[in-house]
């Protein structure tokens, strides 16, 4: 009977034991299998040629130094003031736009630095990168969206100089909102172009940046390695992203969710690795209404790809690697294009109802200042992203010459004037535009473009959206039938 | 395999949507309605009742057999068809643009003591107009020749039964198909551009209210050997299943009347409407005397295109030979 026992214990421990020991097992293969890391970075050194003591080889401090930088741009566009003759405004936006913070002059400015709700480790974007600036890396392209046949840097400029100018930065004669302008153009001009046009796309041949080089001489990581991390950087995703949900990236992109951004629990958040930023924020913002995963799809695409470049260990890429990188450019530059594609559509919708308010405080003589005000911030970004939707690698020329004759260079106004070009001395010059109604309908038929160019599934702000369900509802009639 | 898993889709939505005249809900309603006004209102027997309802000589009869086949077989057909024809989407795009460009009917905003009521005057609008278009297609199958034609295939049936509905030339389907899109994509742009967001159908089992109702209460006994009467005042208002039995009969007095499907109003206001009072119907169909085809499928389909034919020639050598009158008149 002892001896019984005895054995009856022991059959349970070794049970037990090797329960929790499969379980362990399993669970970890499981877990390597579904995300790899699950966290962009550390990722081991293989540039051969380096023998310092560094021991992760992620780096892309500058382009977050870049989207703290647009961050910093985007605040201080609301500061101009017509009747400051030293131009002060102007003067800091494009220190934010030009500089390249080596002495730590450039103070972060959102987030803020000296929030106790929301502490952050930086405090100026010298301690992110000395060496980044916006101005050196915006498209350099002629931008046919915007008048005056001008460089990608030259129309980031452009709107400073007039955001300077202008009180609180919204021209409202000519309906010009500088703050949304700014960001949604400069998220397009440089961040999703350098990363799509530039790092996913030149930089992902199997003759620029090798894995076999260093990025740059004595550098601790490898062409391929830095190139991908450098567009990583510009997705603006916190490196644990996927550890998160979409609502929890979007509360961090607001400064509202202090223990999901800090990752490794000392008290701050660290601005290039645990903070959501510009296109994250956007994805994160239509994932959270369940229907898109934009944001785990990019990031998830980054993490692998990198873990790939990682894997070849210091090696030229063969061609079944590029070609696997490929697929994952594709996911990331797809799903980015549609993320930006989405807010273009968001905006249409948000536009369309603007207008509804306009035309009836106009039909009843009533004020119409705060309708006003969200008409010009919505066209401000919905301009700023059909701009930023030209950044990106395909010309699709067809589309975006609709996107922009629709839309035109500024707002229809309530008294119909609208922007239609600029003069030599940098002056809007202005006709009478069309009806209110036809202006509408445009905004009807960008929703359409969208949707039709783009794999859109959040479609928010659909203007139509509910018609077409009704007529789902409904049903077709697919039988002859008599009554 | 997936041609044939099509069609059994479409046959099986047919009997199992709500939406559908022929759901299985509502037939089984018809067979209750008709046996309580068989048994209440007729005194029959329970065996009388029963054998009168499923009567074997209408359900099996060559009319219904026809009937039974059209069904099939016009499915497979509007297969084909329905990809090329206009979506109400397309309609309700249209108009709803088209609105944006006059000022008559605008927006509006909706207290919302009286949002509640939105869905419901939707509803009820929606069903109204789409009633009222069935109406004038309907009448206008009849009154316009070439498009009589094509009808005939329907008026055709001897025996009718649930089943009758789709004894329908694809012709005519795709008629209906245009009809059923156009009512839809205006009404709904119309009433979206208004209301906006705030409009949605108020539905039973994803039905329309109002069709739910109509569909349950005894639709299916339009087409069936079972008269079912109303008091005249009513029948002035809805058109009963006798009523529609009459628009079926073979007696010239009959012909031409009771183009409605729910509503008697248009008939009332259009002078086409005939009350079941006094005006039985002896027998269902084109001719007194069978046609010996009538219910053979290759003459149902290729009839109208013969009738549409001779109609088409006969007109073109009329004008020829008013022409030759004139140009002879005219040398003399």
């Amino acid at each position: 009977m002892y001896k019984s026992t005895n054995i009856g214990k022991s059959l349970t421990k070794v049970s037990f034991v090797s329960t929790i020991a499969f379980t362990f097992m399993f669970t970890s293969i499981g877990f390597v299998n579904a995300d790899g890391h699950g966290v962009y970075g550390p990722f081991p050194i293989t540039e051969k040629s380096y023998n310092g003591s560094k021991k992760n080889s992620v780096s892309y401090g500058g382009q977050i130094a870049r989207q703290l930088q647009h961050n910093a741009l985007k605040k201080l566009a609301s500061k101009g003031n017509p009747n400051d003759p030293t131009n002060a405004a102007e003067k800091k936006m494009l220190s934010y736009l030009n500089t390249k913070d080596k002495s730590k002059t450039l103070a972060i400015m959102d987030p803020s630095p000296s929030s106790s709700k929301f502490p952050v480790k930086q405090k100026m974007i010298g301690d992110l990168s000395g060496g980044a600036n916006l101005s050196g890396k915006a498209d350099k392209r002629i931008q046919t969206s915007w008048p005056g046949n001008m460089s990608g840097v030259d129309v980031i400029k452009f709107m400073i100089k007039k955001a300077g100018k202008t009180s609180g930065g919204v021209d409202t004669r000519n309906g010009m909102n500088y703050p949304q302008l700014i960001s949604k153009y400069t998220m397009g001009a440089v961040l999703y172009h350098q990363a799509c046009d530039n790092y996913l796309d030149e930089k992902m041949t199997a003759s620029s940046k090798p894995n076999n080089k260093p990025y740059k001489k004595g550098a601790y990581y490898t062409g391929k390695e830095h190139s991908w991390d450098e567009a990583f950087g510009y997705w603006g995703a916190a490196a644990h992203t996927m550890k998160l949900t979409a609502a929890q990236s979007y509360d961090i992109a607001k400064k509202k969710d202090l223990k999901s951004a800090d990752y490794n629990n000392d008290g701050v958040v660290d601005l290039q690795t645990e903070m959501t930023y510009a296109h994250a924020y956007y994805a994160s913002s239509y994932d959270k209404k369940g229907k898109t995963n934009y944001l785990k799809n990019v990031t998830k695409a980054f993490i692998d790809g990198r873990q790939l470049i990682t894997s070849a260990d210091g090696n030229k890429l063969s061609k079944a690697q590029l070609d696997k990188i490929q697929d994952y450019v594709q996911i990331i530059c797809s799903n980015w294009e549609d993320v930006i594609a989405e807010s273009v559509f968001k905006y249409a919708g948000s536009v369309y109802k603007d207008l509804g308010k306009i035309e009836k405080a106009l039909e009843s003589g009533s004020g119409m200042d705060g309708a006003m005000s969200k008409y010009l911030k919505h066209w401000g970004e919905l301009k700023g992203f059909a701009m930023a939707l030209q950044a990106g690698p395909d010309n699709k020329s067809d589309t975006f010459n609709r996107l922009n004759r629709m839309m035109g260079f500024g707002p229809l106004m309530p008294n119909l004037s609208q922007v239609v070009g600029i003069d030599s001395s940098g002056n809007y010059i202005k006709d009478q535009g069309s009806s209110i109604g036809y202006y509408k309908v445009h905004m009807l038929k960008i929703q359409k473009l969208m949707a039709e160019k783009y794999a859109l599934k959040a479609k928010v702000n659909d203007a139509t959206g509910g018609m077409a369900a009704l007529l789902e509802k409904v049903g077709t009639k697919k039988s002859a039938e008599n009554d | 395999m997936e041609f044939l898993t099509q069609i059994i889709d479409t046959i099986y939505e047919n009997f199992f949507d709500p939406k559908k005249r022929v759901f299985v809900g509502y037939l089984l309603s018809a067979i209750l309605i008709s046996f309580l006004w068989l048994f209440i209102v007729k005194k029959k027997t329970l065996i009388e009742c029963f054998r009168k309802i499923f009567d074997k000589k209408i359900f099996l009869s060559k009319s219904a057999k026809a009937d039974y086949m059209l069904f099939i077989i016009n499915i497979i057909i509007l297969m084909f068809l329905s990809p090329i024809l206009i979506t109400q989407l397309a309609i309700a795009t249209f108009v709803f643009e088209y609105l944006h460009s006059q000022t008559f009917l605008m927006p509006i905003d909706v207290n919302l003591q009286y949002l509640w009521l939105i869905p419901y005057f939707f509803t009820i609008s929606y069903f109204v107009l789409d009633d009222l278009t069935k109406f004038i297609t309907h009448a206008l199958m009849h009154k316009i020749p070439i498009l009589w034609e094509i009808h005939k295939t329907h008026h055709s049936a001897r025996t009718l039964t649930p089943i009758t509905i789709f004894r329908t030339h694809p012709l005519e389907g795709v008629i209906f198909v245009i009809r059923s899109a156009l009512t839809q994509g205006v009404v709904i742009a119309l009433f979206f551009y208004v209301y906006g967001n705030n409009i949605t159908f108020i539905t039973i089992l994803g039905a329309n209210l109002l069709s739910f109702w109509f569909h349950l209460l005894g639709s299916n006994l339009r087409h069936s050997h079972i008269w079912i009467n109303y008091w005249s005042w009513l029948e002035k208002i809805f058109i009963s299943p006798a009523q529609h039995q009459i628009h079926h009969s073979i007696k010239k007095e009959h012909h031409n009347k009771n183009f409605g499907v729910t509503f008697a109003v248009w008939d009332c206001v259009f002078g086409t409407l005939c009350t079941s009072k006094d005006n039985e119907v002896s027998k269902f169909g084109l001719t007194k005397n069978e046609n010996k085809y009538e219910h053979n499928v290759l003459y149902l389909y290729l009839s109208p295109f013969i009738g549409m034919y001779k109609i088409i020639s006969k007109h073109t050598l009329s004008r020829f030979q008013n022409t030759n009158k004139q140009t002879f008149t005219i040398k003399n």
